[in-house]
């Protein structure tokens, strides 16, 4: 009877309507006719404005398979997501497990709190804020000198671990979130059964605590890997000349050499990989929200 | 049990460590815009000058102000067009609904760089150009679905039975929806709203692609300032930029629970 | 005040007939029932009446005046809601003034109109407070005041008193129906317990798989269903099966039980007898059974249930579990496996085709 409550008279499209159509309309002229224009453009072989000459070509997709340097660059994105994605992995699922199985009450909350609230904070500034502790004679090599008894000069900045400190630090209260959450649906109860049967602690992490939170590490992996191949600002300033990622390549065709239609297909190319990815890891994240 | 405190323990410890890497930097940054040195030397040696000099920099006054202004018409737009959608979706049974619903999706999930060049792209072909326009444009669609999240969450703790009693009552639909439908979701719709200023207050990718010298906003003026090089000053707006919007946070979670804990 | 009648009305959800052909007339100034099963269709029917769903097929009238496709807010009914409904955001008073307030009464009135109304439920005290300080019987009665406080011509009660423990409950049918009295108005209450039904209505519907299964005052269902349905669901009954004989049935081992009321079927036709469990007398083999009880049968005692002022007795008989309900009056207690006599008059075999 209960689904009956709900059909009621309240069936239809149309009397919801006039409720739905402002916000979706919305996002149809800023999201969806965009990322359909950004498709169409691709095939130009210039902006149809200003009286310019265009045609449909395949060029731009060729010059991305033709020449190596986009599909390396893609590589070596695709392999910064997973590594970053690794390492959110390595340090947020543990911290998970503290807040979700350690501490308890109030503390917990305040904490949980403080995990997650960079995460709300602007983006670009906290990566420059990893500008002054990475950079030479900043913060942490001053600090290190201070302690070491020999002389060592630190200077990560502008290195390839330098966008991988400042991803990871973008990045991982996400993961410490989605974590979080499946861990702390996990009855205290059912860790204890695994005990009282003679599993040792590591047996109940393996069998029983890793399996149960494997939608939140997905979900969390799936939420960091896609943003991190598509980042473009983190290598620019923390990697410097050797911050060349697709993502910056891209930057250049729309900010810097005004290739757009070369733009268009490049990005359409990584949102065809983001998109597997998530349709992937789709059936995963249905279930974890 | 000896083992089980000193794990214990050992994770309260790893929480501070964590915690450490996560604000130490921005410690750090906030601490350096107090310090006289411009080329960040120390021995530290407090001072304000950099928070003066920012007060006459005009042009990242004129961006911060851009960054408010749309941030709140952002967040009224958004609020108010978000909600909406998550009554419909909430009230009413249809075909297709679930389709709508998941919609919303890839504007968060789809990477900002590409959401950013598409209505770069888009924008520039139907004529609406780069500027202050198309900047609010993407905000508010990149608000909107975090609104409609936010606020459908709250609404599925309102008891349906609520509507049907004020209508038997005799309230038409406006009267149900103010009444007694609004009161309820408050949290939730002011929530959202905070989110969704904070998308907009925050948002770089998106703004960086659709501004132009003198029509843009202020994380687009700090990128571009880093990119010529750092200065204490850069540190003194970004010190400002991150209270603001942690503040922005805390207020949130006040109305919001991200543990989805009771 | 009005009366409301169902004419025909047929509601289907998908393939799912939820109402099926119902037709009813509440009487002006009633108190109803509709009794069934969850999945019944009694839910569905108040919904229609009420004007949250409209029928496919079928006539609504509320004092004359045809309702099917008017909105449940331009109805002018009262409902009660299963937890009630309150407005949390509310207090008490601000619950019971929001009909009154919706149609723009002046405040003066609806202050008036409000402590009569909370006066009336007893809780004249308690408007300042807010819903979630009030006991389960409390949010009752302001669920009640709110309903009544517009003056309805009809008052809905869906499943009201279903979230109470149950001696509270018996307070609060005594109450409601004092209220109903005391306003007079037209009740259509929906509920599934069938003892509360009994003792609140004027009349009681029986609704199954959509379908109305009989209609009338308590007495004369109970006394005279005109179904196996209706004879098990409302009360407990035992019922015999076999070819109707123009007096009663006979059952497939020969036995014939003689029924007196009850439908009228002709000879040689399927049939069923229904007997209430506190009508069979039951006695050991070797007692004489009165001479007005025409009808016997012997079996033997599998089980008995002593629940103080009676007790059950579950008696084998020919594959057949029938049960009897015999007062404590200090009598002599038969034991399990003993055999016994059963024996009733055909004045309390309802014969049903």
């Amino acid at each position: 009877m209960a689904d009956q409550r709900a059909i009621g008279s309240r069936r239809g499209l149309r009397p919801a309507l006039p409720l739905l159509l402002p916000a979706y309309l919305w996002l149809t002229v800023a999201i969806f006719l965009p990322l359909s224009a950004m498709v169409f453009f691709s095939f130009m072989t210039d902006l149809p404005l200003a009286g310019k000459e265009w045609a449909f070509t395949l060029g731009n997709y060729a010059a991305f398979f033709s020449q190596s340097l986009y599909s390396t660059l893609l590589f070596a994105s695709l392999r910064l997501g997973l590594e970053v994605t690794l390492w959110c992995i390595v340090i947020g699922y543990p911290a998970a497990y503290v807040l979700a199985k350690v501490l308890k009450g109030r503390s917990r909350e305040a904490i949980f709190l403080l995990v997650i609230l960079p995460f709300w904070s602007n983006g670009l500034v906290r990566i420059f804020s990893w500008a002054m502790v990475l950079r030479e004679g900043g913060i942490l090599d001053t600090a290190l000198n201070a302690v070491l008894p020999f002389k060592i000069n630190i200077d990560l900045m502008y290195s390839y671990p330098a966008v991988i400190i400042g991803l990871v630090h973008s990045y991982v209260p996400y993961m410490v979130l989605t974590c979080y959450l499946t861990l702390q649906a996990i009855d205290d109860s059912l860790i204890e059964a695994g005990r009282s049967l003679g599993a040792s602690r590591r047996q109940v992490l393996w069998r029983v605590i890793i399996p149960l939170s494997m939608p939140g590490l997905i979900a969390g992996a799936a939420l960091i890997f896609v943003p991190v191949v598509g980042s473009f600002m983190e290598p620019r300033i923390l990697g410097g000349r050797t911050g060349t990622f697709y993502g910056t390549v891209i930057e250049d065709q729309f900010v810097a050499v005004f290739n757009w239609p070369l733009g268009a297909a490049l990005s359409f190319i990584l949102l065809a990989v983001v998109l597997i990815i998530l349709a992937l890891a789709a059936p995963v994240l249905r279930r974890a929200a | 049990m000896a083992t089980t405190r000193v794990l214990e323990w050992l994770g309260r410890f790893y929480i501070v460590l964590l915690l450490g890497f996560l604000y130490l930097p921005i410690v750090i940054m906030a601490a350096m815009s107090f310090n006289a040195s411009p080329f960040y030397q120390l021995p530290f040696e407090w001072t304000t000058d950099w928070y003066i000099s920012l007060w006459q920099n005009d042009q990242l006054i004129a961006a911060t102000w851009n960054s408010i202004e749309i941030a709140i018409i952002t967040t009224l737009i958004s609020t108010a067009l978000g909600s909406m959608a998550s009554l419909a979706l909430y009230r009413y049974e249809f075909r297709g609904k679930k389709f709508l619903q998941a919609l919303l999706f890839p504007p968060i999930a789809i990477p900002w760089l590409i959401t950013g060049t598409a209505m770069l792209i888009f924008f520039f072909g139907v004529g609406i150009g780069r500027g202050l326009i198309a900047i609010l444009l993407g905000h508010v669609a990149l608000a909107l679905p975090y609104v409609i999240v936010v606020v459908s969450a709250r609404l599925q703790t309102f008891a349906p039975e609520l509507e049907e009693a004020a209508r038997s009552l005799g309230a038409n639909q406006w009267q149900v929806t103010m009444r007694v439908t609004l009161p309820w979701i408050m949290p939730g719709v002011i929530a959202g709203g905070l989110f969704a200023f904070a998308v907009s207050f925050d948002q770089f990718v998106v703004s960086y692609f659709l501004s132009t010298p003198g029509q843009t906003t202020l994380p687009v003026e700090i990128y571009a300032a880093i990119r010529k090089g750092f200065t204490p000053e850069i540190n003194a707006v970004s010190t400002i930029i991150i209270v603001v919007s942690m503040a922005l946070m805390l207020l949130t979670a006040r109305f919001f629970k991200f543990g989805g804990e009771k | 005040m009005a009366g409301v009648q169902v004419a025909n009305v047929s509601r289907s959800f998908g393939a799912h007939k939820a109402l099926d052909n119902v037709s009813i007339d509440f009487a002006d100034g009633g108190f109803y029932a509709l009794l069934g099963p969850s999945g019944s269709g009694k839910t569905t029917l108040l919904r229609q009446i009420a004007g949250f769903d409209f029928p496919d097929a079928g006539r609504i009238a509320i004092g004359g005046e045809s309702v099917e496709r008017v909105p449940v807010e331009k109805r002018r009914i009262g409902m009660v809601f299963q937890n009630y409904a309150l407005f949390p955001n509310m207090s008490v008073a601000d619950n019971v003034a929001f009909g009154l307030s919706v149609r723009g009464e002046a405040k003066a009135t609806i202050a008036t109109e409000v402590q009569r109304a909370l006066d009336l439920v007893q809780l004249g005290k308690l408007g300042g407070r807010k819903p979630h300080q009030l006991s389960g019987g409390q949010r009752q009665r302001v669920a009640l005041a709110r309903a009544i406080v517009t003056k309805p011509r009809v008052l809905l009660l869906d499943e009201p008193l279903g979230a109470l423990d149950k001696a509270l409950r018996v307070d609060m049918q005594i109450e409601l129906k004092r209220i109903q009295r005391e306003i007079g108005i037209t009740t259509i209450f929906v509920t599934h317990d069938q003892e509360e039904a009994l003792t609140m209505s004027d009349r009681i519907g029986i609704l199954r798989d959509g379908r109305l299964v009989q209609e009338g005052p308590p007495e004369e269902i109970y006394d005279r269903p005109q179904s196996e349905f209706a004879a098990t669901f409302l009360g407990d009954a035992n019922i015999f099966r076999g070819n109707a004989t123009g007096t009663g049935i006979r059952l497939p081992d020969g036995t014939t039980i003689a029924a007196s009321t009850g439908a009228s079927v002709p000879a040689g036709v399927k049939a069923s007898c229904a007997v209430r469990p506190e009508r069979i007398r039951i006695s050991t083999s070797a007692a004489k059974p009165d001479p007005a009880d025409a009808n016997t049968l012997t079996g033997q005692v599998s089980k008995r249930i002593f629940a103080g002022n009676n007790s059950t007795y579950f008696v084998e008989r020919d594959g057949q579990t029938l049960k009897v309900i015999v007062q404590n009056t200090g009598a002599e207690r038969l034991a399990e496996g003993q055999s016994v006599v059963l024996s009733w008059s055909p004045d309390s075999t309802v014969l049903i085709a």
